[in-house]
């Protein structure tokens, strides 16, 4: 078990390796707040983007911190709603979010889901459906299956879920099994105070949410995941422990959803004092800050990655607007792999 | 004679099975009514079974020391009809009483524990008409089901050929196995095809008939008309005079000759009426039009060209602006009185019969005087006219007559 | 020397091990004590590691198996009771059964559901799922009905790259027996005609099959030769069959085991009266349970479910029309 005071960072932990890291994973949560940005911007516009938009706006450095301790091809991630800096931390080509958003025939889901309903499963990024709590057994069980191959080697599985996805039961069942089975799953949960417009007095009970790792048998850490050096030392410590055969870890992250649930929502129930507190601290601004006093990086620097971030996303929008939408008439309309299943029946 | 079976009684209350222990018949006995036949054992008592009629043993199933269950059929009898219709058998079953065994030994029967045995079956003899579920508007025998009228299509049968075809479903229904075994029955005749007018004509008159029609006759004294028949050139047919007086005779109250639909009476716009002309193989009937406003004279050539016409199968296709009534002269063929059906669309036919001389008495020169006389008939759509209201017709219709050369 | 019906399956199972080492086993109650109606007897011991004992999480059980497939394995996931799957409905219709369609990643799990009542079993130890998971695209329905399909068709579900929810009838398990399981006879998606006729079509499926042989024999003393479809399969259904069938008798019954509104009897009834209106010579008939949950006591149960004697009823009915 590990300590219930939320990890920090101190001098000692800024190593250059570190370092490293702690710049990769910043320009991955800049280029997923620009792609965010023009996301909601283009769903504004109207008429662009087909169905809902939900940003993670303020989650960059938790979602980011841990995808970027995965493999690509060996670890398993389940991205939730807001992990589009973890998405792109983990490899997931820009076009694949902006493809599926803007109804591409040649995204990853082909038209048949959208949004945030997106991935790759034999690539390892496993794509989410609406229900929360329901990914978490499955990467449980792609872990599993590892074991039960000898694949497994110190292959991790990761997923993201929120405050409110911790009152389902799927949530409930699945972190259990993955005690029971000693699976290497890292569950982070990104509580960000709000699961739509529920606040927390009304989500859960118990005082911390960490204490259910105590519940379930599983180890917990609970970080400010507004604070990206914080994350990162808690996302390695977290994933080496997993690896090394610790069994699940529960990861609680404190911070703000920046933004409504939905692009659609304007989420005028966060009270004020909540949004100008410590919690709602914009975890960009707050790297940066550590960054440029820390030497590692200038603001002009930041502008310039910012400048290239933006004529990157610019140029994938235009391509993909390009595109050919999906077309009926060309859809096999078949729901099994086994062509020799599907009735010819006219239903 | 029918054969019943004979099935294992309710023996109890609470029993649902019971072992033959003896068999006191044997195939080909003759019974009384209530003899014993069987001696069963439950776990009750040994009791015995009595014939339920008497008859003729035709079959024994049940075998010594075995167990059947109430209502499992022992045995068969043959017995009179009375006997069968009384217990509930209205038939005779369609094959003879078999042995239980399965004809599908390939498949696989699993045996029930006891506990699991369903014993609340009891295979009973329905009754055949009773309470089924024939759809609404199926209305008995006049339902043809979707198969049925499927076959009907693909050899061109209508519903009425099936008037005369026994049926043995619901409401005595013609089944399609009623109707398969019927087709079977009728190639064992000698056939010859149908013309297309013959086929047209049984369409027609089919139609027709599917209202309540009724026929009036009325005497007409014919000399006036064969009088200015001799005198006129050209000679109008027979028929044409009645043509005339009938369509005057409708002009002065048109709704005898309207169509009911629902609950109106809808009148005909102009008096046009047809003519029967007999051609090959079945009739036609051409029309004249407006014949209240057309003297006699100026129609004779009108009609002559149209029985032309007709026999050569050339008549013009007004097939939209049929004719109100229909005048027919039978008389031709010497028929003195017929009940002719009016086309579908009319309501109204006018038959005029062969004209004989016949004696009739006078009163004013008090003695028999010969007369050609002819009896009108007036065959009508019942709804639309009643007796008196179609004697009237023929009688104006008659007097009319009595002074052609105001036709 | 005779097999039963859950023997098969638990055979079929041990093969499925035997062949393919990406096969296992997850189940409440599997592992050493065999299973609760002991479908997996001896199992674990045969193959260790591979037959495993779940907590009493149906929603996990199925999100993990799907999880696993999507790794290369071909789980197999015991329902303790077909009724108890209902806690696992999300992760089977939108999670199993939306994988390939959405993602184009194979999802080659087994689920395989104990159905159907036994007297006594009461409401939530009776039912019969197929007509549910049926209404969902994306999955294989399957029933068997005989000692052969149960061996044959799990086999044959386990190597099939799409899920499948596997009806297995819990009153065959022990009652049904076979000389041995034969040869592999039908593929998926074939129905068999169980017993030819003339007069009359029954569609039934599962132990619903033998209610009607049984039926169809007493319908024989009476003159008439009853044809019997066993649909092995829901779904896909081999509506080719039935029509033939139809075409040869014109009168059908559908007899299920599961609640009447809407489910496969409507579905048979549905499709014989698009594609083979001109076929009937009398209205479609089907028979199901009651619409009421399934009861306790065997007196009222008896009631509830098509038994030989209402399949009676309801043929002579349909014969007489």
């Amino acid at each position: 078990m590990t300590p219930a005071v939320p990890i920090t960072c101190t001098k000692a932990d800024l190593t250059p390796e570190f370092r490293d890291q702690y710049l990769a994973t910043y320009r991955q949560m800049q280029s997923s707040r620009v792609l965010e940005e023009k996301l909601g911007s283009l769903y504004r516009a109207g008429g662009r983007i087909v169905g809902g938009v939900y940003l993670g706006r303020g989650q960059e450095a938790f979602s980011a911190a841990v995808a970027m301790q995965l493999r690509r091809g060996q670890d398993v991630y389940a991205p939730l709603i807001r992990d589009q800096a973890g998405r792109m931390a983990f490899g997931e080509p820009i076009t694949d979010a902006l493809r599926t958003y803007l109804g591409a025939a040649t995204g990853p889901m082909r038209g048949r889901d959208g949004n945030i309903h997106r991935g790759r499963p034999q690539e390892g990024e496993l794509a989410m459906i609406s229900h929360l709590g329901a990914m978490v057994s499955v990467v449980a069980g792609a872990l599993f299956a590892k074991r039960l191959r000898g694949t497994m080697a110190d292959a991790v599985g990761a997923t993201s879920i929120g405050d409110g996805a911790t009152s389902t039961g799927s949530f409930h069942e699945a972190i259990n099994m993955a005690a029971v089975e000693r699976l290497p799953l890292i569950i982070s949960v990104a509580n960000n105070q709000f699961a739509y417009s529920t606040s927390n007095d009304r989500q859960f009970a118990c005082q911390d949410l960490m204490d259910r790792a105590r519940g379930y048998g599983v180890a917990g850490w609970k970080v400010d995941a507004t604070d990206l050096a914080a994350c990162l030392k808690v996302a390695r410590s977290a994933v080496a422990a997993a690896r090394a055969g610790g069994g699940p870890q529960l990861i609680v992250g404190t911070l703000l959803r920046l933004g409504g649930h939905g692009e659609h929502d304007d989420a005028s129930y966060i009270p004020d004092e909540v949004k100008f507190s410590k919690v709602g601290q914009d975890c960009l601004l707050v790297a940066e800050k550590l960054m440029i006093a820390e030497g590692w990086s200038t603001q002009e620097e930041i502008n310039g990655w910012l400048k290239e971030a933006r004529a990157t996303v610019d140029q994938a929008v235009s391509l993909v607007s390009k595109e050919p939408i999906p077309d009926p008439y060309r859809e096999s309309w078949q729901a099994l792999s086994s062509s020799e299943l599907v009735e010819s029946w006219q239903l | 004679m029918p054969t019943i079976p004979i099935l294992m009684p309710q023996l109890g209350e609470s029993i649902a099975e019971a072992t033959v222990v003896r068999i006191l018949i044997e195939p080909g006995q003759r019974v009384e009514p209530g003899a014993d036949i069987f001696e069963v054992e439950t776990n009750k008592a040994t009791m015995a079974v009595a014939a339920p009629c008497g008859g003729v043993v035709d079959q024994m199933i049940a075998k010594a020391n075995e167990s059947y269950a109430v209502g499992a059929a022992l045995g068969s009898l043959q017995v009179s009809d009375e006997d069968a219709q009384a217990l509930g058998f209205q038939d005779d079953p369609k094959a003879p009483v078999n042995t239980s065994q399965p004809a599908n030994t390939d498949s696989v029967h699993f045996q029930f524990s006891d506990e699991d045995a369903i014993h609340d079956i009891q295979p009973k003899v329905e009754p055949i008409v009773g309470g089924l579920p024939v759809p609404a508007g199926a209305t008995g025998a006049s339902f043809i089901s979707p198969r049925m009228r499927a076959r009907m299509l693909e050899l061109g049968i209508n519903s009425s050929d099936l008037a005369g075809v026994a049926g043995t479903g619901a409401g005595g229904r013609v089944t399609v196995d009623d109707f398969e075994t019927f087709l079977r029955t009728i190639e064992q005749h000698r056939m010859t095809p149908a013309s297309p007018m013959r086929i047209a004509v049984a369409d027609s008159m089919r139609r027709s008939w599917s209202r309540p029609l009724a026929t009036v006759g009325s005497p007409v004294v014919l000399d006036a008309i064969l009088a200015h028949r001799k005198k006129a050139d050209p000679k109008p047919g027979p028929a044409l005079y009645a043509i005339r007086a009938l369509a005057l005779a409708l002009a002065e109250n048109t709704a005898v000759a309207g169509r009911l639909i629902g609950s109106r009476i809808v009148h005909p716009r102009a008096i046009d009426i047809g003519f029967a002309v007999e051609v090959d193989d079945g009739v036609l009937v051409p029309v004249l039009r407006e014949v209240d406003k057309t003297p006699l004279c100026t129609m004779v050539k009108t009609y002559n060209t149209l029985v032309e016409q007709a026999r050569a199968r050339r008549l013009p296709n007004d097939v939209n602006r049929p004719g109100i009534a229909t005048v027919t002269n039978f008389g031709t063929f010497g028929i003195v009185w017929a009940t002719p059906i009016p086309l579908p669309e009319q309501n109204l036919v006018l038959g005029l019969g062969a004209g004989m001389k016949t004696p009739h008495w006078s009163a004013e020169v008090n003695q028999f005087i010969p007369l050609t006389m002819a009896e009108l008939t007036l065959s009508f759509d019942h709804r639309i006219l009643d007796g008196g209201g179609a004697g009237r017709l023929l009688s104006r219709v008659a007097e009319l007559l009595q002074t052609p050369e105001k036709l | 020397m005779s097999v039963t019906y859950l023997e098969a399956i638990r055979e079929a199972q041990f093969e499925a091990l035997r062949s393919d080492p990406n096969v296992f086993v997850y189940g409440q109650d599997i592992g050493q004590f065999g299973g609760a109606f002991k479908a997996t007897k001896g199992l674990a011991r045969e193959f260790p590691g591979r037959v495993l004992d779940a907590p009493i999480s149906e929603d996990a059980m199925v999100g993990m198996a799907v999880g696993a497939a999507i790794e290369g394995a071909r789980p197999i996931v015991e329902m303790q009771f077909a009724d108890f799957s209902s806690v696992g409905f999300n992760q089977i219709v939108n999670q199993a059964a939306t994988l390939y369609w959405r993602t184009n990643t194979p999802c080659p799990i087994t689920i395989r559901l104990p159905s159907g009542g036994t007297a006594g079993s009461g409401p939530f130890h009776s039912q019969s799922m197929e007509s549910i998971y049926a209404h969902y695209p994306g999955l294989v329905i399957l029933t068997p009905a005989t000692v052969e399909d149960a061996y044959w068709m799990l086999l044959d579900s386990v190597k099939l790259d799409d899920p499948v929810i596997f009806c297995e009838h819990k009153f065959l398990y022990y009652h049904l027996k076979a000389e041995s399981f034969g040869e592999r006879s039908l593929p998926i998606g074939k129905a068999r005609i169980a017993r030819p006729g003339r007069h009359a079509t029954i569609v039934a499926y599962s132990a619903m099959v033998h209610e009607a042989l049984r039926a169809a024999d007493e319908l024989q003393m009476e003159g008439y030769q009853i044809e019997v479809v066993d649909l092995r399969s829901v779904k896909p259904m081999d509506t080719d069959t039935i029509l033939g069938s139809v075409a040869r008798t014109g009168r059908l019954l559908v007899v299920g085991e599961s609640f009447p509104w809407g489910g496969v009897t409507a579905e048979v009834i549905a499709r014989v009266s698009t594609e083979a209106f001109h076929m009937l010579d009398a209205p479609p008939m089907r028979l199901n349970s009651k619409d009421t949950p399934i009861p306790y006591h065997p007196n009222l149960w008896k009631a509830h479910r098509p038994t030989v004697g209402s399949i009676c009823d309801a043929l002579r009915r349909l014969l007489r029309f």
